[in-house]
């Protein structure tokens, strides 16, 4: 069942169990719904937690807006979870261990409408309904390598998340901006080579899981997170500018990314962006930038999440919102195109 | 139908209720007389122990506030066709004159509602009573709004926060659980829908620097719609996941848009210059043709939070005999 191209690669040889069907239909599994399912991967310490619950407190603030154009619910399974770390963002704090080991997979069921319907409110009404909006189930994937190791030896069968994994629809990639360096800096033993050849390994298990042809498409996402922390001297060698290009400039973006991600996550960008596999076809990445500013550590005083004032009066997390409404917008999509 | 009401520990639960309590007494025997309440003996006992301390310039003391575990009144609001007949006829029972509203309050922890957060089943009755609520009343404590993050009040707002919306979308759950299963047993049921009313108690301690920076002013508008605009800028910034969770009920399947906000504020004795010692006493009102020796209040207030609840009393009623009668078939048919 392995492909020629993994053979080739020592690491991802026995990725995965022979006597799996990876044509088996997602229909046939009890937890299948048409709802997307998205799956989180990242480095150790990399912002998984930090990252879901800052998507979480963009979605509470474009939920609680005076225009009320944004509506969006966590089923109670999620929201005990979720609303620990929004709590723990909105006292200046990162998510803690016992917050981030309670988080493994959250629903949101988002929903927005056009503006200009405003006289119509019959109408506006009928936009909030459950049939109207599109659901999102993230699992988030803890020690990948761990993960891939297990299946390996076999047990994949029990082990759901890998199930979650294999069907899902998109997979949120996220990258460590603060262990980024400059093409020619490379070390082969860094921890980025180890997380490439892990993500790489499971791009490559999502793609050998669909049967040929699938209709459904997969959507890979990086996030860059900590990226107000990259090393300003692997920007300047790739010679990119401080901050990203604006996210309406998608093909610049795209660009600038691409010039960071050919160094650090080479195996996994070229297997994404290959042109077809087997016959399974990935959307074109989307690429988004997340920062939270911080307060330095002083004393016994941990590093804190800086909150800055809202235009309401309020606090929130000072972090790159529009990223993740974008972000939000962009898996919205996603979901409808799922029929979730 | 049932009525919840939530609120944080030392939110003025039990203020509110005495006040509430007050505002039936004086409204419920005005000259109109289409509003009356009915309150069984042991809430009666409770509630005339509040009322008269109040009367006395006292707030409820801790082991009242302790024997409190379930506390209901009956509002009763004339129908509008019936207030229009013949006094004699009005009075007979057979005209069902009153459509009536149980407004129960439970002190419920938060540990007995966990259960159900985790496992999505309501065991104990007084859970399941509390999510068969139709009105959800949730207190906002304006003494605990402040802009200063590294306060406790800060944090015990947020704690609050999250609690309320979780208690929300337990609501959901379970009015959705519900109007499933009825729909599966072939009873034909509206859509759920759940009105929450917020009530922003101490109003008179919100502090001039939060309104400034909110850019409100002191007073509560009157029209309907300025209200809510007004609260909702406050919600927005101290408990925004529970407005957006109140505004997300509708994707998962149960109305919660109706909410209505109403203000509560007592006034107590205050002494230039000083810091109050111990208790504050609340001032009372002055003797006059329509009554007084009463605790000085936002009464308009507690009518309209009455009125609030006279269109969803004349509204309600048939959903919930529904889900009543089918519940005695169930028991019928297991019996």
């Amino acid at each position: 069942m392995l492909s020629v191209t993994q053979k080739r690669d020592g690491w991802s040889q026995k990725a995965l169990p022979k006597n799996y069907d990876y044509t088996s239909n997602l229909d046939t599994w009890p937890w299948a719904t048409t709802m997307p399912h998205v799956v989180i991967v990242g480095d150790r310490g990399s912002g998984k937690t930090t990252v879901l619950a800052l998507l979480y407190a963009a979605q509470v603030k474009s939920g609680a807006t005076r225009a009320d154009d944004f509506r969006f619910h966590v089923g109670l399974e999620s929201l005990e979870e979720i609303s620990e770390v929004f709590q723990q963002l909105m006292s200046g704090s990162f998510p803690d261990s016992a917050a981030k080991e309670g988080i493994s997979s959250i629903t949101f069921h988002i929903a927005s409408r056009k503006a200009g319907l405003g006289l119509l409110s019959r109408l506006r009404s009928q936009g909030w309904n459950p049939g109207a909006s599109a659901s999102l189930h993230f699992v988030l994937l803890r020690n990948l390598d761990d993960e891939m190791a297990r299946y390996r030896i076999g047990g994949s069968l029990v082990n759901t998340k890998l199930r979650d994994v294999l069907e899902s629809d998109a997979m949120i990639i996220l990258v460590d901006s603060t262990k980024l360096v400059a093409s020619g800096q490379e070390d082969p033993v860094a921890a980025m080579t180890t997380y490439d050849a892990a993500v790489e390994s499971l791009v490559s298990a999502v793609q050998r899981s669909r049967g040929r042809g699938s209709a459904r498409r997969f959507h890979p996402i990086f996030i860059f997170s900590k990226f107000d922390s990259v090393h300003k001297e692997a920007l300047r060698r790739a010679e990119l500018d401080s901050a990203p290009p604006a996210i309406r400039e998608t093909t610049r973006r795209a660009a600038y990314a691409r010039a960071l991600l050919d160094t650090n996550l080479k195996k996994s960008i070229t297997r994404i962006t290959a042109r077809e596999v087997q016959g399974v076809r990935f959307a074109t990445p989307s690429y988004f930038f997340s920062r939270v500013t911080t307060e330095a550590a002083t004393g016994d005083r941990k590093e804190r999440v800086r909150l800055r004032q809202t235009q309401g009066g309020g606090w929130e997390p000072d972090y790159s919102a529009d990223e993740y409404l974008a972000l939000l917008e962009s898996l919205r999509k996603l979901a409808i195109e799922a029929g979730g | 139908m049932p009525c919840a009401l939530l609120g944080d520990r030392a939110s003025g639960k039990t203020t509110f209720l005495g006040l509430l309590y007050s505002a039936q007494v004086k409204y419920g025997t005005g000259v109109q007389d289409d509003f009356r309440f009915h309150a069984p003996i042991q809430s009666l006992n409770l509630m005339s122990a509040v009322y008269e301390g109040m009367k006395d310039g006292r707030f409820p003391s801790a082991t009242l506030k302790e024997e409190i575990t379930e506390l209901g009144f009956i509002f009763g609001y004339l129908r509008k066709v019936v207030g229009k007949l013949p006094y004699y006829i009005r009075q007979q029972n057979w005209a069902r004159p009153f459509s009536t509203l149980r407004f129960s309050a439970y002190d419920v922890s938060g540990e007995d509602i966990e259960e159900f957060i985790e496992t999505g089943i309501a065991s104990r009755p007084l859970i399941q009573q509390l999510l068969k609520s139709v009105v959800v009343v949730v207190l906002v404590d304006c003494s605990k709004m402040t802009t200063e993050i590294d306060t406790p009040a800060y944090k015990k707002m947020l704690r609050y926060d999250s609690t309320v919306a979780k208690l929300l979308v337990a609501f959901q759950t379970y009015k959705k659980q519900e109007y499933d299963r009825l729909k599966d047993s072939g009873v034909k049921a509206e859509a759920p829908r759940i009105y929450p009313a917020f009530v922003l108690s101490k109003f008179d301690t919100l502090k001039d620097d939060v309104l400034a920076r909110l850019g409100l002013h002191r007073g509560f508008p009157e029209s309907k719609r300025q209200r809510k605009e007004y609260a909702e800028a406050l919600l927005r910034v101290f408990v925004p996941q529970t407005l957006s969770q109140i505004r997300g009920g509708k994707i998962a399947g149960v109305s919660m848009d109706r909410a209505a906000y109403f203000l509560s504020w007592v006034r107590t004795e205050t002494q230039e210059g000083m810091d109050p010692v111990g208790q504050s006493r609340i001032v009372r009102t002055g003797f006059a043709p329509e009554g007084g020796g009463e605790a000085d209040f936002s009464y308009d207030e507690y009518v309209e939070f009455i009125e609030h609840f006279r269109d969803i009393a004349h509204k309600i009623p048939d959903e919930i005999l529904e889900a009543e009668k089918f519940q005695a078939q169930a028991l019928v048919r297991s019996a």
